[in-house]
């Protein structure tokens, strides 16, 4: 078995695990319950909004914590994080297409879960080389390739929202078809290599745990 | 305390009722909801690549067999394989998604059909997986030494739950007339039939017989709301109180609470959850694919097949393509008896050697759950 499989064997399991925890959320209840509000909708932008936009920049930090060794590896996170630094403004643009004010969202607060989020986030992309942090991309860039299209689809169909109110959501489903075999390729750059292998799959399992607490804290 | 004891599966049977029924006759059996032809069978069939399957009716719609006497027929069949009689047997461990009865339990019924004297039994209900769990208790209470000839049976008639009385004049026929399209969808998924197996403690001389390394069941009921389900709506079916028995069974009827239904969109996640507790098994060591010989694996149409290998390759947890043996296309989707009815089949066609390792995974799409049986040829 390589290296590479054996690590993408254990993210597919973290991710499926981190799938039952999302479904056991009361936000993500609701949603696939059918019981799912406007004001639900909303929260949950304004929560992904926050993450969102961190999201690009800790890409950004951790590309320029990575050295001349691993220059390709730096490229792609680059290129990652431009195409992804915007998508915030999408989040805002379905927010207000939903009926809400920009700079309600705009202002909002991180909860708990999204503080914890950033800041592990942030300081894990500080660390020299922080190929660990391939482990987040796997869980963030899971839920833009599975859980997005899915959700959109559900909010579509508890809602009684137009299309523009949704774009990020289905947005993203369209957008990340080659997910699997892109990350494969960004695996190869750092394995086999049995301590990053490590730090992959536990950065993985930390980031899971606390986008599920984003999750958890919408509707505390 | 004594040894636990190594357990064989020493003979499967199989029964299906009435001739192989092809695609464009399978509504002259099930029935059409409201008189008109259903507008997604076609899909169905497209999706699940099932060509020929077993119902218990006959042209005119008249039930040929009741479920207990299908298995009561498995039973025998899967004795007479094992080439016993049934006066050996002395623990009944039976399973299906739904009995004859509401109750009492199918080992009861298929007892009563199968004759053999008192015998300890077990009742099993829950969905596909319900074959292992049966088979879990058959094989622990033969391994412990309570028993030394114990059958595990498991089977469906589904095909009566798919009958126009089930829908008509509910709320899932809109005021056109039309069924619900994802309760039409699945009556073209699920047919009909029974199989067993015979466990004993010793491996019968000069054949082979099937040694049971280990049954691991898996539920993940936790995280999930049914994805198939009788017994309540779509939208009430995550409330325990909403389930029919307090609307009681004519206000459930009307609205929609007894037929039987399945969440499409929920599957889709639930069969991430599978492949999920799946590779948690090859990470652990527990599953070796590279050691299987044969896969034996009950899935519920050729397109979740497909989804499923993908994600399998990519991960090392894949087991080739020339390893698998399936009869779905021939005998369709027959819930809990799927497992018995393939492995009875697999048997007989030679294709076993001493040695070689079978691996049988059965996932159920009820609530979340997965079983895993492996098993080792001897002889």
């Amino acid at each position: 078995m390589s290296a590479t499989a054996d690590v993408l064997r254990q993210l597919a399991i973290v991710f499926a695990e981190f799938e039952g925890r999302l479904e056991q959320t009361p936000l993500i209840r609701k949603l696939s319950r059918g019981r799912f509000a406007l004001a639900d909708y909303q929260a949950f932008l304004i929560s992904l909004r926050q993450q969102v936009k961190d999201g690009a920049l800790w890409m950004s930090r951790a590309a320029s914590n990575i050295d001349e060794a691993h220059l390709e590896l730096r490229s792609m996170l680059m290129r990652h994080a431009v195409t992804e630094h915007r998508d915030f403004r999408l989040l805002e643009a379905d927010f207000v297409a939903t009926g809400g004010e920009l700079e309600t969202i705009r202002g909002a607060e991180k909860n708990i879960g999204s503080e914890a989020l950033s800041a592990w986030m942030f300081h894990e992309a500080s660390k020299p080389n922080p190929f660990g942090l391939l482990g987040a991309m796997w869980i963030i860039e899971g839920l833009g390739s599975i859980k997005a299209a899915e959700w959109g689809a559900l909010v579509k169909r508890s809602l009684d929202q137009p299309d523009e109110a949704v774009r990020f959501l289905l947005y993203h489903g369209e957008n990340d078809v080659d997910h699997i075999s892109e990350f494969q390729a960004m695996l190869d750059l750092v394995l086999p290599d049995p301590q990053t292998a490590a730090r992959i799959v536990k950065t993985a399992r930390v980031t899971a745990r606390l986008y599920a607490l984003q999750i958890e804290e919408i509707l505390a | 305390m004594p040894e636990l004891r190594p357990v064989y599966i020493t003979g499967a049977g199989a029964f299906l009722p009435g001739e192989p029924i092809g695609v464009e006759a399978m509504e002259d059996y099930l029935g059409r909801v409201g008189g008109r032809d259903s507008r997604m069978g076609r899909r169905a069939l497209r999706w699940n690549g099932v060509e020929t399957r077993h119902y218990a009716y006959d042209r005119e719609g008249r039930p040929t067999h009741s479920n207990a006497q299908m298995c009561a027929r498995a039973v025998a069949a899967a004795l007479e394989d094992a080439r016993l009689g049934r006066e050996d047997l002395t623990f009944l461990a039976a399973a299906t998604t739904q009995g004859d009865l509401l109750t009492p339990g199918h080992a009861s019924a298929v007892h009563a059909e199968l004759g053999a004297g008192p015998l300890e039994i077990a009742s099993f209900q829950s969905v596909c997986g319900s074959s292992l769990m049966a088979a879990k208790a058959a094989w622990l209470t033969v391994r412990a030494g309570e028993h030394d000839v114990a059958v595990a049976a498991a089977g469906e008639f589904s095909s009566r739950w798919f009958q126009p009385a089930f829908y008509e004049g509910t709320a899932l026929v809109d005021e056109k007339g039309r069924l619900r399209p994802d309760a039409d969808f699945l009556r073209f998924t699920l047919s009909d039939g029974a199989g067993a197996i015979v466990l004993e403690p010793e491996p019968p001389p000069r054949r082979l017989s099937l040694r049971v390394e280990f049954i691991d069941l898996v539920s993940l009921a936790d995280r999930f709301d049914p994805c198939m389900w009788a017994g309540s709506t779509f939208d009430g079916r995550a409330d325990p109180l909403a389930a029919w028995s307090f609307a009681g069974p004519a206000a459930a009827h009307a609205a929609g609470g007894v037929a039987l239904l399945q969440d499409f969109e929920l599957l889709k996640r639930v069969i991430r959850a599978w492949i999920g507790v799946y590779l948690q098994k090859v990470d652990d060591g527990r599953i070796v694919p590279g050691e299987i010989d044969h896969l034996l694996c009950h899935y519920s149409a050729r397109s979740l097949r497909d989804e499923i290998v993908s994600l399998l390759e990519a991960t090392a947890g894949a087991i080739p393509e020339v390893k698998w043996f399936s009869n779905l296309a021939r005998v369709g989707n027959i819930g809990s008896a799927s497992i018995w009815v393939m492995l009875a089949e697999f048997l007989s066609s030679g294709r076993l050697k001493a040695g070689e390792k079978v691996l049988c995974i059965v996932p159920e799409s009820g609530r979340a759950f997965v079983g895993f049986m492996q098993l080792e040829a001897v002889g």
